[in-house]
């Protein structure tokens, strides 16, 4: 009884918060009140995927979904991307029967890294990807080191682990078993040999604390590693983008699945290399997943394309407090072929929690834009003037540099007749205070 | 004159090399030649040689395995402290100075023992927040984060009075450590940058014990700005 009645309540909270466009969080709250173990008394299906990381885990679950889907699977997912506890309880009280059955194929799960120890204390995955470990909201996360440690307290033994090789520390993850399925990049034109950053998290041994060596850089710490001590090194792979050429947007998994990228950034190779593992799996064929992915255009709004006057640009959704997320989405703006001019904001640094560190300023490779397409560089935001500071210990030109701490005249200064493309890069906290004042298309 | 940023590489959390950016900077444009040393695990330095020398956060693994290597700087760095060369250490560097560090699973490590205190730390609630605190040196506030998961208990002169946020402990209203010359804290990343007078607080000591150089103060506008800024928003936030 208790089960029907917490499932009715559930529900009915669900679609009540629907009608005034919230609650996605808020119902499973109540139903965990209700009955802390609900979880643990619905019937879940023979797939039950998880995946969590630092980076990537909305664009890799959305993606998921969406092959699955246009294959013919049913998939209950967290699409509103309430990723902790209470989230994935509204997500799956909502998707079952009353009865307590979910009748989907797969329960696709994008989890919080910090707590995925409390939702999976219910749930057992059947799947388990973890797709990175960076230096991400260290003002409530600590360093990487710690949340390895929440993620390690989540995994299950009978839990078939899907993890990026090319990553030092979510390797470890792997040590003692033997049915881990590994991802990773193979050689790709864009490798370097020397680290490229402000910062190597690389640079020991995160399972021995040794001195490690690469052969490749993909980028920042994320490469072809080997410990000279321990022996810990980069696994085998046996989903491997075989190709990539990113100026033309194009990869290769596996040596002939080819798909097209509608993000030109290896963040996105990635998340479609983690969303083909996942799909290969299931059991969906490979080459109607390379066809699905292909020029797919994720609807997370993580990447906006606008017009500002006659001008176009791209709003590229980049982390606060994360700096290998920004490092990407500079490199995307430094390594377009066209001129532009770029848009950095920094106002509210969370759009969950207040803080006033900016820290994370100093881990952000911002010489990237010292490239020769980028012509202005407008800083605005609360925060401005640590912006500038950071950029006058850049290599960055001070010419190229315009402080406009308003937002609005920030926009009102690049709405002129310039050739140049607009690349604003910007965190969720603040996005919505540019994309309000221009056209998105 | 010789900057030594030790640990550099494995020490080195929330952007804290700025601290090191920033005092080059200054001392350059004060038309005073400088080299900067960046050391880590397994190399040697004659500490007493430095004008400056600077150790910031690492995770708690990382710390552990840096004081096995710190300890060979042990008599050295007493002595430096004694002799007031000014020395930064944030986050948990510092902590290395005292007694012992017990981790979280109770096993306690020894310190340098150059001062009596101790330091306790949890692995269940990682203890961060942004904070608003005075020194008695500067009569301007400092504004910062701190990052940490430990308690440290029984130092006698610290280095800042909690205005709003965390203290050493849960009960205590001082943060950090001072001695002489030797600035602890657990406010990270760069504090320096963050708190420009700070710099020239550590800029003056340099040059006091140097000559006296005449310190340039006069290209930290955007410093400046941005300080004033967060110091506003924080107490704002901290009123509320």
């Amino acid at each position: 009884m208790k089960k029907l009645f917490t499932i009715i309540v559930c529900k009915l909270l669900k679609f009540a918060g629907g009608l005034i466009g919230k609650g996605s969080s808020l119902p499973g709250q109540i139903a965990l009140k209700l009955c802390p173990d609900i979880l643990s008394r619905i019937n879940l299906p023979d797939y039950i995927v998880a995946v969590t990381g630092s980076n990537g885990k909305t664009s890799t679950v959305e993606m998921i979904a969406h092959i699955l889907q246009e294959s013919g699977k049913t998939v209950a997912w967290n699409k509103e991307g309430s990723n902790q506890i209470e989230g994935v309880t509204t997500l799956i009280l909502g998707s079952c029967t009353l009865f307590g059955n979910v009748k989907s194929d797969i329960l696709l799960i994008e989890s919080d890294e910090r707590f995925a120890k409390y939702t999976f204390k219910y749930i057992t995955p059947t799947h388990y990807v973890i797709t990175n470990l960076y230096r991400d909201q260290l003002t409530r996360n600590g360093h990487p080191e710690w949340v390895y440690n929440a993620i390690k307290d989540s995994i299950h033994p009978e839990t078939q682990l899907i993890l990026n090789a090319d990553d030092p520390m979510v390797s470890c993850f792997g040590y003692g078993r033997d049915d881990v399925i590994w991802f990773g990049v193979g050689d790709i034109e864009s490798d370097t040999t020397e680290f490229c950053g402000v910062y190597n998290d690389g640079a020991y041994c995160p399972n021995c604390k040794a001195p490690m060596t690469y052969t490749k850089y993909h980028y920042d710490h994320i490469g072809n590693y080997k410990c000279t001590s321990c022996g810990h090194k980069r696994n085998d792979t046996e989903y491997t983008v075989t190709k990539s050429n990113l100026d033309k947007g194009e990869i290769t998994i596996n040596g002939k699945y080819n798909i097209s990228l509608s993000l030109k950034s290896l963040y996105n190779v990635y998340n479609i290399l983690a969303a083909f593992t996942v799909a290969s799996i299931v059991g969906i064929d490979k080459d109607s997943i390379a066809k699905h992915l292909s020029n797919y255009v994720l609807k997370n709004f993580r990447v906006v394309t606008f017009e500002l006057g006659s001008r176009k640009g791209t709003l590229v959704t980049s982390k606060h407090e994360n700096s290998i997320s920004y490092n990407q989405s500079l490199s995307l703006a430094a390594s377009d072929k066209d001129k532009c001019d770029v848009l950095i904001i920094v106002d509210a640094i969370s759009r969950k929690y207040f803080t006033g560190d900016v820290s994370w300023l100093w881990d952000i490779n911002f010489d990237l834009l010292q490239s020769d397409n980028v012509k202005n560089i407008v800083l605005s935001g609360t925060y401005c003037y640590d912006l500038a500071t950071r950029f006058s210990f850049s290599d960055v030109s001070a010419d190229k540099i315009k402080i406009i701490e308003s937002i609005e005249s920030a926009v009102d200064y690049l709405d002129n007749d310039s050739k140049e493309k607009i690349y604003v890069i910007t965190c969720f906290s603040d996005k919505e205070k540019f994309l309000g004042k221009v056209k998105v298309d | 004159m010789k900057i030594l940023h030790l640990y550099y590489d494995i020490m080195n959390l929330y952007g804290e090399y700025g601290n090191i950016s920033a005092l080059e900077r200054v001392l350059q444009k004060s038309n005073v030649e400088i080299t900067t040393d960046r050391l880590t695990l397994g190399d040697s330095a004659d500490l007493e040689s430095y004008d400056f020398i600077y150790v910031g956060s690492g995770t708690e693994s990382n710390q552990k395995l840096v004081l096995e290597d710190f300890k060979k700087y042990r008599d050295s760095l007493a002595s430096c402290i004694e002799n007031g060369i000014p020395i930064l250490m944030t986050g948990n560097s510092f902590e290395m100075l005292g007694k012992t560090i017990t981790d979280c699973n109770g096993k306690a490590y020894d310190g340098l023992g150059i001062f009596d205190f101790t330091s306790v730390e949890q692995n269940k609630k990682r203890l961060t927040g942004d904070v608003i605190c005075t020194a008695d040196f500067s009569t301007k506030p400092f504004v910062g984060f701190i990052n940490k998961c430990s308690e440290i208990s029984g130092i006698t002169s610290p280095l800042f009075t909690v205005k709003h946020g965390m203290g050493n402990n849960s009960e205590s209203k001082s943060e950090g450590l001072h001695c002489k010359n030797l600035f602890g804290t657990h406010v990270t990343g760069p504090i320096m940058i963050k708190n420009p007078h700070f710099l020239l607080h550590i800029a003056d000591i340099i040059s006091k014990r140097n000559q006296g150089f005449e310190v340039c103060a006069n290209h930290l506008d955007y410093e400046r700005k941005g300080y004033k800024i967060t110091l506003n928003e924080l107490s704002k936030r901290f009123e509320e």
